[in-house]
Parts: structure tokens; sequence; C-alpha cells
């Protein structure tokens, strides 16, 4: 219909992920030749893989209205006791799943407080967030742990010419679109996200659903975490820490609203893990301060979760009720 | 009879810590019949609706379902017996679609895949849509469906669950007269469909249009059943109240005075409101009559700053507004009782006295540190518990939730009477209060007016307000269009002036 | 008939002792009975000098916890406020590189920036969540990962030492930082039980929109509750300063949970609308004895992070079942 001013400012920050990405690599663009070049551009995706699967996790979690900030503390957990289990010369395949099952184990008690006991999600994450970066700095006794080759290599490795980061990624975006859009479980995730006591009485399970996006999280944290420790072949203790800033950041400039019900992964949340990888790869470019990139990431969360906010209230406003038909003048 | 009836409530009773809201409530519904269920808030049908629905298990009693024992332990039990429940507030998903909100929990898959059969699920909703006379894509977001299109979503689902008796719990209130219109038709052909119906119904108009038998319930019990022609509309009611209600409404002592209390000059908002002009007179009970969605409450909300007006001045007792926002209103003597009691009148889990006190606490309040008189405080608390005649069995630290409808609504006017307003504007007073609360609550706004405040009374209900007002306008799609002084008070001229004019094509 | 009476009875009991304000300093009694046999020096009068000293600052942060849990919010910028105050402070009061330093003026000089850049992150926080609407939890951790960044990029992740001695006495001598904690705690008493702004805090805490159709300054109120929290975080940054004699930006980053933990198991509650000092003073208590004797015991740091996770679900538990209780006896 006619474009009031709040319309056009809604459409604006329907885009807004978009706008800031291509402002943002404009930027680096012009102040750092190199960033724009093809070999970088394949770097930063490779390099956002891990935040861009954790996302994914994120995403299930936040279209339900809750959120999950034990990710990180998944992440170092996991490659905690990957690490002690190849320096024991236990088999690879065996450590992998090992971290993917400390992921579901993870999500599993956070599901456990938040559907049983019906304790608020952040509260039972951020708890878990202490517990879990506690256990794993007891494993590896706050040393740095170095992680053999063969771990190294999957980072490197190539399925049909493609490296292996980018064929796991894509495999998640895929998987992940089409449950959500696809299946009854996805639209009824929407449908919590949307009215959680209408969907209870709609008949909907609910506590099953909650319980299986933290779980979701969990794995998606797990996998993540294999692949960030590809790419950095050992665990330090800052290993996975702000993941879980990251990972909601990414969520939320794609797109995703903290309120619950509305949000995609692809492209969303994609882009939105992209763009923060962007941002760090474009500070090392230019040779910032590293002590500046968590400010620097912050700021980008706080405008994300500001551009979702007024989304919200803009449309809230434009979907109140019309009474009358003004005639056009 | 040649079939089993469709339903068959037998001795059900149910208690809540102790007190009992149902008693060997017994009544039957014919098959392919449709019953009207009548009783005042809180005689029990609600707590009847959620043991038919699976929400809730009965002590006692047990009910028959076409003949077979029948005792549903979950919502999805009663889904699959056959029962659709059409609640008061929809249930729909606001982010989903039409089609993905009919078959939520039923999606057609494709054959053994995880997945949803888009084809079909389009397919069967557009069928669907047919047979309610809806006609939009399945694949309509449900978020930019009007309120009764949505209520034709609801009915879509519970046919599409091959629901053969069907609860509708309040279904008009949110309708606009012809979405109510087109409902009626709907429901008339269900009933030729041989699909058993249970009404809920305040309106009882309704009840005698649609139904074939009546049951009244009245404190938990059947007080009165049959089909509907045996009753008269003073018997049903007598029936619900349990009394002859020779007085609904207390009589007017006083009569308006001549000096304005507010007045409002082309108040205008785009798309809400249009030119909106009267004068309030101190000491007068002004009514504004309309239908659902007219632009009343939208109104009183602009007149009280929670909404932005764009156009327009308001005057209280002669002085201009000019923008204040809502605190400075209040201290200028506007008090604006709303029409959500529970989200914007109360803080439920807050106290009664604290409830009491939310509005005028400043007046206590001595500077320089703003520290509470904490003596003159409780004397204001008690003083105004009495002059509403609050029960006396509630303390002042209970909290404002356990109080009964009636109560809670008291307890909000008292908080506007601690404030002596000068301007009261009371958006549907009455809903959700029982006739004894009802008649005490219109005796308080009566004295409030004999003492010289202006009163601006908004009520779906014609007849109440043609029992309360001086003076009574009609809104209708955003604008004044009628007004009517006490001598030509009739609901037929209201409802008139009330009705939308087409627009012009 | 008699048993389902019992059990009523009991349950009725329970429930009032778990809503009663002195529930949780029982706790502490039975936790210092049962534990006291097992650890060496726990019952010591320096141990309990040690525990005060330590509580003290934990108590003043709590406070302003406690305000922004009654108005239905949360802070978790404090850790960061408590790291950016007290470089800020040492910054300009130390004797070596300080922009005050040796003056007479410096010690004033350095509390007052420190109160107002609290006070300062605290507005930032509220204008954010009442004006932009946004989530409190994300507003205030954004909040805590950009000033504590900015805490350890201004300072290069270095400590800040050689601070004048009246300004460490502050915090280093208890009787002086008991001083300070009893007049915070005796103000945000009265505040809360006493003035218009706690009848309004506690108002929004329950229903917000009631309280703004009500007349209540919604907005105004929720600021001044996150300036409040700033503010006493740097008082409590002034402390911890004054006892560890140095200026760090990463001072007060492990007591987020310590803060959150022990406001909500002295009974407030975080979904608004309850909340008393009395309440925290015994939660902060709880969580320090709990600390102290785990201290005792040689547990190293990380089993403490897990026990104090530990702790923090056990609080919001006691939280939900609390709400329940008061829901069912109501």
């Amino acid at each position: 219909m006619n474009a009031t001013p709040s319309a056009l400012l809604l459409t604006a920050l329907r885009h807004a992920s978009l706008v800031l990405f291509v402002t943002i690599i404009a930027v680096f663009g012009a102040l750092a030749p190199k960033f724009l070049t093809a070999d970088n551009a394949i770097n930063v995706l490779i390099q956002s893989t891990p935040t861009g699967i954790v996302a994914v996790g994120m995403t299930f979690v936040l279209l339900t209205a809750g959120v999950d900030l034990s990710v990180g503390a998944i992440m170092f957990l996991s490659a905690a006791i990957a690490g002690k289990m190849l320096a024991a010369g236990q088999p690879l395949p065996l450590a992998l799943g090992a971290m993917l099952a400390t992921g579901l184990g993870f999500g599993a008690i956070n599901a456990f407080f938040i559907t049983r006991l019906r304790i608020a999600p952040f509260i039972v994450t951020l708890a878990l967030l202490f517990v879990g970066r506690g256990l794993a700095l007891t494993i590896t006794q706050t040393r740095a742990m170095n992680l053999p080759d063969r771990f190294l290599q999957l980072g490197s490795a190539r399925v049909a010419g493609v490296p292996l980061p980018l064929v796991v990624l894509g495999a998640v975006l895929l998987v992940a679109h089409v449950v959500l859009m696809r299946t009854p479980f996805g639209r009824q995730i929407y449908a919590l996200g949307n009215h959680p006591a209408n969907a209870r009485k709609a008949g909907i399970r609910t506590q099953r659903i909650l319980a299986t996006v933290y779980l979701i999280s969990g794995l998606c944290a797990a996998l993540g975490g294999i692949l960030s420790l590809a790419q950095l072949g050992a665990v330090s203790p800052k290993f996975g820490e702000a993941y879980e800033f990251k990972a909601i950041a990414a969520a939320v400039l794609g797109g995703t609203s903290l309120f619950g019900g509305r949000g995609a992964v692809f492209p969303g949340t994609l882009l939105g893990a992209v763009l923060i990888q962007s941002i760090e790869s474009g500070l090392v470019i230019l040779n910032a301060d590293p002590y500046l990139y968590p400010v620097i990431t912050a700021a980008v969360i706080f405008l994300a979760v500001l551009t979702d906010s007024t989304r919200h209230t803009l449309l809230a406003r434009l979907n109140r009720r019309r009474i009358r038909q003004e005639l056009p003048t | 009879m040649s079939t089993a009836a469709a339903v068959e409530f037998d001795g059900i009773g149910q208690s809540f810590s102790g007190v009992r809201v149902l008693r060997g409530v017994s009544f039957t519904v014919g098959a392919s019949r449709t019953l009207g269920l009548v009783g005042e808030n809180g005689a029990g049908k609600s707590t009847l609706m959620n043991i038919l629905g699976g929400n809730l298990r009965s002590d006692t009693g047990r009910m028959i379902l076409r003949g077979q024992p029948y005792a549903p332990a979950h919502p999805t039990d009663a889904t699959r017996a056959g029962i659709g429940l059409i609640h008061q507030e929809l249930n729909l998903f606001s982010n989903l679609t039409i089609a993905e909100n009919i078959f939520l929990t039923s999606f057609p898959r494709a054959r053994a895949l995880p997945w949803i059969d888009q084809r079909t699920l389009h397919a069967r909703t557009a069928a669907l849509l047919r047979d309610v006379g809806l006609e939009l894509a399945p694949d309509t977001l449900v978020d930019r469906l009007s309120a009764g299109e949505r209520q034709l979503v609801e009915i879509a689902r519970a046919l599409s669950l091959d629901a053969r008796l069907i609860i509708f719990d309040e279904p008009t209130t949110s309708l606009s007269a012809r979405e109510t219109g087109t409902l009626f038709a709907l429901l008339r052909r269900l009933q030729s469909q041989g699909i058993a119906l249970i009404y809920i119904s305040h309106i009882l108009d309704h009840v005698r249009q649609l139904c074939h038998d009546l049951v009244v319930l009245r404190d938990g019990a059947v007080v009165a059943q049959g089909p509907i022609e045996t009753f008269s509309t003073p018997a049903i009611v007598s029936a619900m109240v349990g009394r002859n209600l020779t007085q609904l409404y207390p009589t007017r002592r006083g009569a308006p005075a001549t000096e304005p209390a507010l007045e409002v000059r082309g108040v205008s908002q785009p798309h809400i409101v249009c030119d909106i002009r009267f004068t309030l007179r101190r000491g007068e009970v002004l009514g504004l009559s309309g239908l659902m969605g007219a632009g009343r409450s939208e109104l009183a909300r602009i007149l009280f700053g929670l909404d932005p007006c764009s156009r327009g001045e308001i005057l209280v007792s002669g002085r201009p507004l000019a923008g204040a926002n809502t605190r400075r209103r209040i201290e200028r003597g506007l008090a604006f009782l709303t029409e959500d009691r529970r989200h914007e009148g109360l803080c439920l889990e807050a106290s009664i006295a604290d409830n009491l006190a939310l509005a005028s606490i400043r007046s206590h309040a001595r500077t320089p540190l703003k520290l509470i008189d904490r003596t003159g405080w409780q004397r204001a608390i008690s003083t105004i518990r009495e002059a509403v005649r609050l029960t006396a069995k509630a303390e002042d630290t209970q909290p404002a939730q356990t109080l009964s409808g009636g109560n809670q609504q008291k307890v909000v006017l008292g908080k506007w009477l601690l404030a002596s307003p000068s301007v009261l504007i009371l958006d549907e007073p009455t809903r959700g209060v029982d006739v004894g609360a009802k008649f005490e609550l219109y005796q308080l706004i009566m004295d409030l007016a004999d003492r010289g405040s202006g009163i601006l009374v908004i009520s779906s209900e014609i007849e109440e307000l043609i029992g309360v007002c001086d003076r009574i306008l009609v809104m209708s799609q955003g604008e004044i269009r009628g007004e009517f002084s006490r001598p030509e008070f009739s609901s037929e001229r209201l409802l008139a002036a009330a009705l939308p004019r087409e627009s012009p094509a | 008939m008699s048993g389902v009476a019992t059990d009523r009875s009991w349950r009725t009991t329970a429930a009032r002792a778990l809503c009663s304000d002195y529930f949780v300093l029982w706790l502490c009694v039975v936790y210092v009975a049962a534990v006291a046999p097992f650890t060496p020096g726990f019952a010591s009068l320096d141990n309990a000098t040690n525990i005060l000293a330590t509580l003290l600052p934990l108590f003043v942060v709590a406070l302003g916890q406690t305000l922004v849990l009654i108005a239905g919010g949360i802070d978790l910028s404090i850790t960061s406020i408590i790291g950016l105050c007290s470089i800020t402070g040492a910054m300009v009061m130390n004797d070596e590189t300080g922009w005050l330093a040796h003056s007479p003026l410096a010690v004033p000089a350095a509390i007052a920036v420190m109160l107002a850049l609290g006070g300062l992150v605290g507005a930032f926080n509220g204008v954010a969540i009442t004006r932009f609407r946004m989530p409190p939890f994300i507003v205030t951790l954004a909040a805590m990962m950009a000033f504590s960044g900015l805490a350890v990029w201004l300072t290069q992740s270095k400590a800040i030492n050689q601070l004048p001695a009246a300004f460490n006495a502050l915090g280093g001598r208890t009787a002086i930082a008991l001083g300070i904690a009893c007049a915070a705690g005796v103000g945000v008493h009265v505040m809360l039980s006493r003035s218009l702004f706690g009848r309004w805090l506690y108002a929004i805490g329950h229903n917000a929109r009631t309280a703004h159709v009500s007349g209540v300054p919604v907005a105004g109120v929720v600021i001044s509750a996150y300036v409040c929290s700033g503010v006493l975080a740097a008082l409590a940054a002034i402390l911890y300063t004054g006892q560890t004699e140095t200026g760090s930006p990463v001072l007060g980053q492990r007591i987020l949970l310590d803060v959150i933990g022990a406001t909500v198991i002295g009974g407030t509650s975080l979904f608004g609308g309850k909340g008393k000092v009395l309440w925290t003073l015994f939660g902060v208590l709880f969580l320090k004895l709990v600390d102290n004797s785990l201290n005792l015991l040689n547990l190293s740091i990380f089993t403490l992070t897990i026990v104090k996770g530990a702790v923090i679900l056990l609080a919001a538990l006691l939280d939900s079942l609390r709400t329940r209780l008061a829901g069912s006896h109501a």
C-alpha cells in the first residue's frame, strides 16, 4: 500500500543483516584491499564454520524464546575430553564420538532443568557455563594441550574438492533447514515460540520439543568444537570462550528473534555467522589491538539486538488493528 | 430416540481445594441437537467444558459419549473422540499459515518420510476452507486474518479432526455483526450435517436463535433444563441469578451540572479515530456505545495518554492537557479503569492494599526523601475498603489474585477512587462480574457522579448503558455517529446507529 | 483421613518455613553445625573475621542486584563495572602514573569518578532496556563483554599498583568496610520498605503495564534501579580494590554467579516483584560460608566454580519451588 516512514524503516530493518554485511565488507575492503580477495573470502567462510554450526543450534533454542549460554563451555569441555583421550592413545573416531556425546549430555542436563524443574533457561545455561568451564579447566589443569596432527588433517581435508568444514556446515544447514521448514517438529517449534500456552492447549508436546532443542544445541556446540579444534590444533584455557555471544549474535543478525517464533537458519543464521567472522578477520588484517575484539563483538551484538527490538516494536505497532480506512489525500 | 445421545453427563462433581465448583451435574446433549449452556460467571460452565475437553478429570460422575463410556486423560483423547473445543480466546499461531494451524498436530506425511506432504496439506486445507466459507489461500499467514476469519479457521480445524460434537465458548465476543451472521449461517449448516453443538453465551438472544435445548447452571448445579421454547427470557435470567431481579440498576439521585469536566475537541489519529468532539459535564454519566472494534477503547486510551493522538485538543476542568503523559493526566484528575483487568488493572500477586494504593501513593510520600506516611496510608486504605464494600473476608495483605472477579474490579475502582478523579473513564467495567456485584459497582459509579465527577462508561451491553447513563454517544468506524439523551434511549436506535456504513464503492 | 490432614499440615509447615524471612539464616546455622566438625579452622574467630571481610563487598553488589531483580530485570554487567571502576580509580590516583598522583584531592576524586562511572554504565543499561525495549539479560551481557573488554584494553591487561594508603584503608580495614556496607544496606532497606520509589519498584516487578496505567513513571524507576546497581557495584569496586591494594581490569570477574546465586537463594525472585535486603544478607552469608568451608578443605578454584554453578541451580530451584508453594497456598 502506501509507503509510510515506519513501513520503510521496517523494510530496512528486515534486511538489516544484508545492509550491515555490505557496509562492513565495503569498509574493510576500502581499508585493506587484501580483504576482498577470493582467498580471503574462502578463508573467512571456512573460519566461520564453527560459529555457523553453533549458531544453527542456537537458532533452534532462540525460536522457542529460550537461550543457551552454555555452548562455549560445551565446546571447551568436549575438546578437553577429546584431548585427554587422544593423548592417552585412543583412536580418533572414539574421541570424536566422545565429544558429540559430551555435547548431547550437557544438552540433556540443560533440558532436564528447564523442562522438568521449570527453571529459566538463561539461569540454567549460565550455571552450566561455569560448571562446564570448571570441569574442563580441572581436566586440562589450565594448561594448553596440543593435539596430534591427525586432528589438524580434518581441518584441511577435502571432499570432492570442497574443504571438509564447508561440507559439514552445508550438511548441517541443509538438515536444519528441512527440519525447521518441512517437518511437523519444525513447524511445532515455531508454534511453541509464538505462544507456549496455546501450543500446549493445541496438544503439542511442548516439553519434549523444548528438551529436543537443547539437545540439538548441545550437539551443534560439540560439532562446532570439533571444527574449531581442527583449525586451531590445540586446546587452550580460552577455547570456546565467548562462543555463546557469537552464536546469539549470528542468529539475531540473521533475523532470528530473541522473543521466539521468528527466524530461519538459511540464509539468516549463515549470513550472521559469516558477518561476524568477517569483522574478526578484517580486524586481524588491519592489525587491530586483539584486546579490542571483545569490545567490538559486543558492540555488534548490541546493534543486532537493538535492530531486533526495534523491529519487534515496529511490527507490533504496524499490526495494531486499524479501525477506519483513511482516504488517500 | 433412534441414535445414542451425543454426550451424557451423569452426576459430574468437582472440587478445587475444598470448594465445590460442580455438584452432581447431569444432562444430555441429544444426537444432532444444539444445547445452549448459560449461567453467571463462576457457575461452573468452563470447568464442565474443561472436563469434557480432557483438561481436567472430574472427582465424581461419568460421561457417556455416543453410547460409550468416556474418560479423557488429556486434550488429545477428547480430540480423538471427536470433540472440538472453540475457546473464547482463539488458539491460533500468527506466525504460521492457515494450513499449518489446522494440521499442526496431524500433518499429512509423505509416505514413510519424516517431512510434510505439502500438496496433500494444501488440498485438504482448501477443501476445509470451502466448507466453512472462507475464501483464502491455505498458505496465508494467520497474522493477516480478522477475528472472524480466525474463528472460521478454528472451526475448520475442529472439522479436520472429524469432530462430531463442537463446543463454542462465547464465540461472538470479538466478532462484528456481519461476522456473527456468517458464523451463525455456518453453525446452521453444521447442525444440518448432524453435528451436535454446545453453545455457551451470555447473549440470550443468540442462544434462543440457535439452540434446541437449554441448560442453566448456577453455583455448580443444573437449576433448569428443557427445550428452549419452554423458557421465557426473564425466566432464564431469574434461573441464572436465583432470585427475581426486580431492579437491575440503582436509581439515579443527582443530575448533571452545567460546567464541563472533560472537553474533547476534534481528536484524531490516522486509522483509529477521526474528529471526536464531545463534552462530559460534571456529575454526568455518559455512555459510549458501539460494536466491537468501533474505536471506543482506542479513544479512551488516547484520552488517557496511553496511545498517541495526532490532532485535537483535550481539556480537563477547562484546562487543556497539551501533550501531558499518563502520569500528568492522573495528577490533573483523569482516571481510567481498563477493560483488561488482569494485565492492566491489577498487580495480581501484589497485596490488596498495595493495589488499592498504587495510583494515589504519591500523595502519601513526604519530601525530601519521599518516605511513605504509613498511618495516613493505612487510614486511606481502610476508608476505601469500606467505601467499595470489599468482602470482609479478604485481608489487606492477601494477593489480589485470590479475589473473585467482582471483588477484583472493586479493588481497581477503589484504586481510582482514592485518587479522587474529576473524570473517570470505565472500559467494560462489569465484564466477568456477577450480577450482585454489578449492582454495587453501578451504585459506586453513580455515587461518584453525584459527588461531581464526570463519568464516561464504555460498554458492549446496551441494556447496561441504558440503565446507568444520562446520555449515550454511539461510535462506529472510529467516528461518533449519534447522540441520545435519556428520553430517546432504545436498544433498536442505539444499535442502528452503531452499524457500520458500507464504504462507498 | 488423619493421614491426609497431617500430610497437609506438614506441607503448610514446609511452605511457611520456605517462605519465612529467616529460612536461609536457619540454613546457615545448620550448615555451620554440619560442616564445622570436619573442617579444621572453620569455627574460629579469625575465620569469622575473614568471612566478614570477603562478605562485605559481595553484599554491596548483591544489594544492587536485588533492586534490579525486584523490578523484574537482571544485571550481568556488574562484574565489568567492578573491573572498569577499579582501573579507572587506580588510573586517577596511583602514586606513579596517576593523573592526580600525590594530590590531596586524589582519593576523593577517584572515588567520585568510580561512582559516577558505575552510575553511567547502569544508566546505559537502563536506557537500552526501557527506551529500546531490549531484553535485560542480553543488554547487560553485551555490556559485561564490552566494558570488561574496555578495561582490559585500557590497561593492556596489566594491574595498577601503588594506590594511596588512605584509599586502601576503605576496603582493607574491615571496620571501615563494615561501616560502608551497613550504610548501603540500611539505605537500600529504607528505600525499599519505606519510600515511594520502593513501592513503585515492587509494582513494576509485579506488572509493569498496570503500573504504567496507574501513573507510575516506569522507565524512570527502572533506569534508576540500574543506576543504583551500577553505583553499588562501583562502591564494591572501591572495597575490593582497597582490599587487594591493586587496580585490576579482571577484578570481580568471578563473582557474577556469587551475586546472582546469593540474591536468589535469599529469596528474591527472578520473576520480579519480590525481594528484601535482609534476604539478600542471609543469601550472601550462606554463599560465603559454603565458599569458605570449601576453601578450607583445599578444593581447587575450578571445583569451587562447579560447586557455585550447582549452588545457583539450587537457588533457582528454591525460587521456583517458593513461587509454586505461594501459588497453591494463597
